[in-house]
């Protein structure tokens, strides 16, 4: 088998191989800028220098050929080499940083040249905490500067387009961006204007980066250079926490992390995930973070004389909720599960009621036609329309369900806006006795009679099937009233979870939503209907699943954590309109 | 021959009149290297003219001097593909001014090449990058591939003999860096002129990803030369090891500024003091720049005995380059000189490597503070420094182009650059 030689430890290796990315690949580190897997190699940073040689071979014998120390002899490159664009090649000899003073003093000397016309103001670059310059200046840069004269000074503050600001300044010409726009999203509409050390990227004249996925150009910018017009100066990543999500605006379930601080989500960034999204996420999926934090219903909500909806109690709610149920015929109520909400939410909220007799929850897809494109956007717009359909769930038109409604005497949704996606409308829901178990205020809450407030995909663990067939989950990023990251082991901590105490001005109890997680709250209002319900985790219900419904065997929260989701035995291509 | 070099008969611009006119150039045996080929082309194969032009030993004139022939055999074999021949015209190096004497006086002869170097590559489409401020030459080649497509040297079924070839003509936007023979084929396909990463060398992976061969102008007037006369007698022009007629541009303080068509090898005093009418006001001579700017500069004293060709040049501590000579007189302020040529530097990296990108700027602005009489001593050493810094670590060769004049002229005219820098001033504990 070809072998390398690493800062001389050997290595097997088969196929094409780049070194930077062979390099990687094995633990070891070399700095770079420019280089991402994804995308082309243009070698224009030249961080990522090593020096590369070859172990010389006998042509008649294939023996390598011995000095008089009995040492393989090796012939150097006469130059070093830029280590991601080198291609491994049998007894290539490569030292880097850790064993060559020259490659060590060559990435020293190019970050001095990156730096000489950089900013030297981390303390105020919206990119401080994240920007793989300062890390690699901490690591691998020469102390000080002898850069004595004055720097370039690029455009600031350059609307690119709606969701993205340029401090061109910073810029250090990786043209990761403009690699990105002809590669990946293929808009073409960043280029590198100008020469030498001015040039920057930009758009063509009286064009606009509206590129729906231009928001991936901040999130690969190894500086700050690109930064979110939304996000930009709002907070610090020391301050945030971030958690490990799916997108649930759509049916790609792009694997995101959520954002957090002081329990509000500020921002959604794409996580790595070779068989769903890549690198890349949707700009329109990153906005969903709003919903996570404005508009919630916090608190029940119980209609009580004519339209006015007032907050209530949890117990007034629950037993609210109770008497309904017992005075009406199992067979008069209708449950309306959501493509939009969880598997396991989903599975609790049609075991829940089956227990009192009601026939299983129908669904309404969520899906536009022609509204996707090949990438990441889908028509669906939901994120778990598969999940509904293996569990079971009756898939229904708007006609049908309207005529279902029409005959219900008790309508109880699940998370779902069904007005607002004109499935149903408010003098459909005028007679029966409508719940809602709900996340945020919309028109479907103010149609209902009864709101139970419910966590959002930011607040619990739970777990959703693309359109791939590809089952994937979230943590809770948030914490609710009821629910503290000290004491639940899904949540991650951060340094003002470590570090900060009540009396801090940045710690805010208003922020937390006063929800429940829908088995939480079913478990509540079991005990009072004297059901036996009860789950003490989501863990706990996907377990359940998993043995229940064969499609679903072997899933596990824990092989969804080690595989970064699970390939269920279904694959649909296209979710088509029912 | 170099010796001889005062009774040389210009080959590539001789003295006829209206040789740039098709019917002249026929007149006078033009395009009869073309026809010698084609009329047999068992004796005249594809493999036979690329070894005759290898054997000849016509050593690239744009500045890098590799054998041509040997170049155009690393072309791999055709698969039924497209193949490409660029000719690069982009000279805008300060000192090189060289291909616009063939565009001027002798088109033909430089189309007939490439049609040649086309036949022994089986390329069916050549294109020539041409310098944009050269439009009035532009005007003039484009009316000899004109002219050269009427009669049948160019186009479909080339002379009755089956052979298809065409020329087109594209000019550059005004960047030194589409001169660097990667970036021309990014600017031919349309592209910010930047870079490519070798390998895959154009040869492999050229123009819309298919095999490229990029030859200068001047190398390519030199084919007809080899095939009329044979290689034998190309070798012997001039110097050896580096043979052939060189157009060397004279530039500077010299009394007759301009290009000369003479033997490679010529005495470079007597390039100056015969052929270019000595130094302008009988002054001394300074130094020289012998190949365009990036090539590194050589004080007068060093030149005695120093030849134009590739060895004599290296001994000297210089290079060939493209031969434009820039010769500076003893009023030569060498800070200026070095200035200036380092803005022209910084102007033009494309940006794309950082060593270049961010070198460039900070060696001319380290120069102008001591222009401005500002600079420090210890300045020079940085200036030497980041010449190192630069050296070798990016993809093309414009870093080094800039870096070498830099390190040669300051260490070359050391004493001329402590001068103009302030008097460090220690405090006395």
């Amino acid at each position: 088998m070809p072998e390398v030689f690493i800062d001389g430890k050997r290595y097997e290796f088969e196929g094409d191989h780049m070194a930077l990315q062979y390099m990687l690949d094995q633990g070891l580190e070399v700095p770079f800028f420019c280089y991402h897997p994804s995308m082309s190699i243009p070698a224009n940073c030249r961080q990522c220098m090593v020096k590369a040689g070859q172990y010389m071979k006998n042509d008649e014998t294939g023996e390598y050929e011995l000095d008089e120390e009995g040492e393989r002899k090796i012939r150097w490159f006469p130059k070093l080499q830029t280590s991601c664009a080198l291609k491994l090649s049998d007894g290539m000899v490569i030292q880097t940083q850790e064993t060559s003073d020259e490659a060590e003093r060559a990435q020293k000397d190019t970050l001095e040249f990156i730096l000489a016309n950089h900013p030297l103001d981390c303390p105020i670059c919206d990119q401080a905490g994240e920007c793989p310059l300062q890390i690699q200046t901490y690591k691998y840069g020469p102390e000080g500067s002898r850069f004595e004269v004055k720097k370039v000074h690029k455009p600031k503050r350059v609307e690119l387009g709606p969701r993205v600001t340029l401090d061109a300044e910073r810029c250090i010409n990786c043209t990761r961006c403009v690699r990105f726009t002809e590669e990946i999203s293929e808009s073409h509409q960043l280029t590198i204007v100008s020469r030498g050390d001015k040039n920057y990227p930009i758009t063509a004249p009286s064009e606009t980066f509206d590129d729906p996925y231009s928001l991936n150009t901040v999130d690969i910018c190894p500086v700050g250079a690109l930064t979110s017009t939304d996000f930009r100066f709002k907070a610090r990543v020391w301050e945030m926490n971030q958690t490990p999500s799916i997108d649930i605006s759509n049916g790609k379930g792009c694997n995101v992390d959520l954002w957090t601080r002081d329990n509000e989500v500020l921002r959604i960034t794409p996580r790595q995930n070779d068989h769903v999204n890549d690198y890349w996420m949707p700009d329109e999926s990153r906005n969903a973070y709003k919903l996570f934090n404005e508009n919630r219903v916090s608190r029940p909500f119980i209609k009580l004389d004519g339209d006015n909806q007032s907050n209530s109690s949890w117990n007034n709610a629950i037993e609210t909720f109770a008497e309904v149920l017992e005075a009406n015929d199992s067979s008069d109520i209708l449950l309306i599960g959501s493509p939009h909400a969880s598997v396991e939410e989903n599975y609790t909220f049609n075991k829940f009621f089956n227990l009192l007799g009601a026939p299983n929850a129908r669904f309404a897809t969520h899906i536009i036609d022609g509204y996707g494109d090949d990438f990441l956007i889908t028509d669906d717009q939901a994120p778990n329309t598969s999940g509904c359909r293996l569990l079971n769930l009756d898939e229904s038109s708007s006609s049908e369900l309207k005529t279902a409604v029409s005959q219900a005497k008790v309508v109880i949704t699940l998370g779902d806006d069904l007005i607002d996606r004109d499935v149903l409308s408010v003098s459909d829901l005028e007679d029966p006795y409508v719940v809602s178990l709900a996340t945020n205020h919309n028109e479907m809450t103010k149609a209902s009679d009864l709101v139970i407030p419910i966590t959002c995909v930011a607040e619990h663990a739970a777990s959703y099937v693309n359109i791939d067939g590809r089952i994937q989950r979230s943590f809770p990023a948030k914490e609710t009233k009821y629910s503290n990251r000290r004491l639940n082991l899904e949540m991650s901590e951060g340094r003002l979870d470590r570090f900060g105490t009540n009396f801090d001005n940045w710690v805010n109890e208003d922020n937390k939503v006063d929800c429940l997680p829908v088995w939480e709250f079913l478990n509540k209002l079991a005990e009072r209907l004297g059901l036996e319900f009860e789950y003490r985790h989501s863990r706990e219900i996907m377990t359940e699943i998993s043995e229940k419904l064969d499609t679903f065997a072997d899933v596990s929260f824990e092989r969804m954590d080690e595989e970064k989701g699970i390939q269920l035995p279904i694959k649909q291509s296209k979710v088509e309109q029912k | 021959m170099a010796n001889d070099w005062r009774s040389f008969e210009p080959l590539l611009i001789p003295d006829i009149p209206n040789l740039q006119k098709i019917d002249v150039y026929e007149e006078n045996g033009g395009y009869g290297a073309l026809r010698k080929i084609l009329n047999d082309t068992e004796k005249w194969s594809r493999e036979n003219v690329t070894n005759e032009v290898k054997q000849a030993n016509i050593r690239g004139r744009g500045g890098a001097g590799f054998n041509a022939g040997l170049k155009w055999s690393f072309m791999p074999k055709p698969d039924g593909g497209p193949r490409y021949l660029a000719c690069n015209g982009d000279e805008s190096e300060p000192g090189t001014f060289k291909d616009r004497k063939i565009f001027e006086y002798n088109p033909h002869l430089f189309i007939e090449g490439a049609l040649i170097a086309a036949y022994a590559m089986t390329v069916d489409t050549i294109y020539v990058y041409i310098r944009g401020e050269y439009i009035d030459w532009v005007h003039m080649l484009q009316k000899a591939v004109d002219d050269a497509y009427e009669k049948g040297y160019l186009g479909k079924d080339i002379l009755g003999k089956g052979v298809d070839i065409d020329m087109h003509l594209t000019y550059g936007a005004g960047a030194y860096i589409c001169g660097e023979e990667t970036s021309m084929l990014e600017s031919l396909e349309g592209k910010r002129g930047y870079p490519r990463v070798k390998p895959p060398f154009p040869a492999q992976k050229g123009l819309w990803g298919r095999p490229t061969t990029i030859n200068n102008i001047e190398t390519l007037a030199n084919v007809p030369l080899v095939i009329n006369n044979g290689a034998e007698w190309y070798g012997n022009i001039g110097a050896e090891g580096h043979p052939g007629p060189v157009l060397y541009g004279i530039s500077g303080h010299v009394e007759n500024p301009g290009v000369y068509e003479l033997p490679s090898g010529v005495p470079v005093m007597d390039l100056i003091n015969e052929v270019a009418g000595g130094i302008r006001g009988g002054k001394n001579l300074k130094a020289l720049i012998p190949g365009g700017s990036s090539t590194p500069v050589l004080r007068a004293d060093q030149l005695e005995g120093v030849t134009m060709n590739a060895d004599s040049l290296r001994d000297a501590g210089s290079m060939m380059g493209t031969a434009g000579m820039v010769v500076m007189d003893e009023d030569t302020d060498m800070v200026d000189v070095l200035w200036r040529i380092a803005h022209f530097y910084h102007h033009e990296s494309c940006g794309q490597c950082t060593p270049c990108r961010d070198g460039t700027g900070w060696l001319e602005k380290i120069l102008l503070k001591i222009k401005n009489g500002e600079g420090e001593v210890k300045d020079l050493d940085l200036l030497l420094d980041l010449t190192t810094q630069m050296e070798g670590r990016t993809i093309c060769a414009l870093a080094d182009a800039a870096a070498w004049p830099v390190r040669h002229t300051i260490n070359r005219f050391r004493d001329e650059f402590e001068a103009r820098c302030k008097k460090s001033v220690h405090a006395v504990a």
